[in-house]
């Protein structure tokens, strides 16, 4: 009886406590395309792919990829992570393991938290972000347990304290990314898009390590490694997250990196969520889930999971495909390339979205379906373009040789220079139909 | 700034402008109180990697050099030449070149060629210590380390060293030339510029100029 009392009282103690953390922290609106609805566990990113298979959880195909495969390509080499022939050729491997800067202890007052957002952005442009977005932080959005940085260190002094005591420290989150290039990105499936990928990680990973810095020489605290970046992608107003689980910008649409975005003290003013009609376009178009070569995106409606309302892909089957094809390239793209909103940031695009944005919500599935055909009629159902690029061609058939450089007269050996390579189309491994077997779709 | 006129922006009817940022002039004049803080000092102390063991299949020397300067301008290189050198123009700086295979390349010159690549520059790095001020250095320092790995990857020797011609290496190959100074003087960007790392490399390339 009295320890049916005491359990009583902890409970009520607790939904107290649930109640009352819900009041200073309310459930924070995400825009259209995803909401918490569920109570909401953090996630642990020891979790994630990438550390459950360093471990060898995943497979000894997964685990050898990871771990002990060298690329093929030069450039694949020194800028994605894993597959480098010797570590110190890949700089953000340098980036994430360094030292750790001192705060400056003389700390730059900030009378107009405005003008300081605005000033961090103008900085993080500056120094060579393409999207800069300013959230504000939920204990939600924290990741359970230790820092994470993929390959990298990310210790601070404040690793023991609760996402709420943290939120309440440090209650601003900026998030800046790099955009890849749209011309290397439809060699998808290929070296070339490889390095669109890569080599615009490669300048983001720099660009926040050194706003990471400037923070820090302003006299503020800078965290890494804490924060969920789609969470502050979207809650910053960078975009909407779509069926293909990536944050799609208005500019760029899904070619933008998501990295580890910036915890910080520093007095900012955050962004909203946007609505840029992302959630009306992936409910009719599809286009990601038809061409996924693994079927790894959904079909159907979104599903709550972790208390999260969204388009669940499938994690492990999308990175189940790498090992088989990592003679020919790292990272797959294919439903970044085949978005319709991943154009080249041009007035049309922006004249689309900014349609899409002041359309009214009940009125959108029409000119959805308008811009979807427009897609379809003059960029394809599935994305084939041949791109030739210092020397690499996705016009060769993979597994073939041949050097397609115009007016070369060297001899390479086992190659030829082969003119029998034309037209315009390009050719990605594998084809979708050699990958229905493994995995099978959804509905 | 730019004009937004619904999804329009017309941003030639004026550039960006920061004077009415009142923290600008930290960002670009206040030298950093702890050096951790830059990303500069971090690669300018990064050791330099090997040089992959096996020499990747090349083009003709002009398609190699147009690839390299391809390369070096997808980093993020504003102008990039190429220099044929002599062994007097050769920094006391330089590390001594990692060995070759037996009878392979001797009677030669260990770095026959320099990349110089060219950044712009709004604030000269002399006079600004600032993040910001030092943000032409980071983008150079960026280049000159990605471009020289992946040179060695490609098989070939590579580094990557601060240089006191590089200016006088960049005029050589055609980028500009110097004023009373001493400083590049380029048509693009005028003397607003930063000049990288030379990359000292036997990569077989065409020189410019």
């Amino acid at each position: 009886m009295r320890a049916e009392k005491i359990s009583e009282t902890l409970d009520d103690a607790a939904d107290a406590g649930g109640k009352a953390t819900e009041a200073e922290f309310p459930i924070p609106y995400l825009g259209r395309s995803v909401k918490i609805v569920g109570p909401h566990v953090n996630v642990d990113m020891n979790q994630s792919p990438h550390p459950k298979n360093a471990r060898g959880e995943l497979g000894k195909p997964l685990f050898n990829w990871y771990r002990n495969t060298v690329s093929n390509d030069p450039l694949t080499r020194v800028s994605a992570p894993n597959h480098f022939a010797d570590r110190r050729h890949f700089l953000t491997n340098l980036i994430n393991r360094s030292t750790k800067g001192k705060i400056n202890p003389q700390k730059v007052a900030v009378d107009d938290p405005a003008a300081m957002t605005r000033h961090i952005k103008a900085v993080a442009h500056y120094l060579g972000a393409d999207v800069v977005g300013i959230a504000k932080a939920h204990p939600t959005f924290l990741y359970a347990g230790s820092r994470y940085v993929q390959d990298g260190t990310a210790e601070d002094a404040y690793q023991q304290e609760t996402p709420e005591d943290l939120v309440r420290k440090f209650p601003y989150v900026i998030q800046a990314t790099t955009a890849w290039d749209y011309n290397k990105l439809q060699a998808h499936r290929h070296q070339i898009g490889d390095a669109a990928y890569h080599v615009s990680q490669m300048k983001g990973v720099l660009m926040l390590k050194a706003l990471e810095g400037y923070i820090k020489e302003l006299g503020y605290t800078a965290l890494r490694g804490v924060v969920t970046p789609q969470a502050a992608g979207v809650a910053g107003g960078i975009g909407e997250l779509g069926r293909n689980g990536l944050v799609i910008n208005k500019n760029f649409g899904a070619r933008i990196h998501m990295p580890d975005p910036i915890m910080t003290d520093l007095p900012l003013v955050a962004d909203e969520p946007v609505d840029i009609g992302v959630e009306d376009f992936c409910k009719i178009c599809r286009k990601c889930a038809n061409t996924c070569p693994t079927n790894s995106i959904p079909f159907g409606d979104k599903v709550v999971f972790n208390g999260i309302e969204k388009y669940k892909i499938n994690w492990l089957t999308c990175y189940k495909l790498r090992p088989y094809v990592h003679d020919y390239w790292g990272s797959c793209l294919t439903c970044v390339a085949v978005c319709p909103f991943t154009k080249p940031n041009v007035w049309w695009h922006g004249l689309a979205t900014w349609a899409l944005h002041a359309c009214p919500i009940p009125a959108r599935p029409a000119l959805v379906h308008a811009l979807k055909w427009i897609d379809d009629r003059f960029w394809g159902v599935t994305r084939a373009t041949r791109v030739s690029w210092l020397g690499y061609d996705s016009g060769i058939k993979p597994g073939d040789q041949a050097c397609t450089v115009a007016g070369c007269t060297a001899s390479h050996e086992g190659k030829s220079h082969s003119g029998a390579v034309d037209g315009d189309i390009g050719y990605y491994a594998p084809l979708k139909e050699n990958t229905n077997r493994f995995v099978k779709r959804d509905a | 700034m730019v004009l937004r006129l619904g999804p329009f922006k017309i941003p030639w009817l004026g550039k960006d402008s920061h004077k009415d940022d009142p923290y600008w002039g930290f960002f670009i004049d206040t030298p950093p109180a702890d050096l951790a803080n830059t990303v500069t000092e971090l690669i300018r102390n990064a050791p330099e990697g090997n040089v992959f063991p096996t020499k990747a299949e090349l083009h003709t020397p002009e398609i190699t050099s147009s690839h390299v300067k391809g390369m070096a301008e997808y980093f993020g290189a504003d102008m990039v030449g190429i220099v044929k050198l002599s062994s007097n123009e050769v920094p006391s700086s330089l590390p001594s070149p990692p060995p070759r295979g037996r009878g392979e390349g001797e009677g030669e010159e260990a770095y026959p060629f320099a990349v110089i690549c060219v950044v712009r520059a709004d604030y000269d790095p002399r006079e600004a210590p600032g993040i910001g001020g030092q943000a032409p250095v980071q983008n150079g320092l960026f280049i000159s380390f990605v471009l020289s790995a992946w040179i060695r990857e490609l098989g070939f020797r590579a580094t990557a060293v601060p240089d006191p011609d590089a200016e006088k290496l960049a005029a050589l190959a055609g980028l500009g030339t110097l004023n009373e100074k001493g400083r590049l003087v380029t048509a693009q960007f005028g003397s607003n510029v930063h000049v990288a790392n030379v990359i000292r490399t036997d990569l077989p390339l065409a020189a410019d100029g």
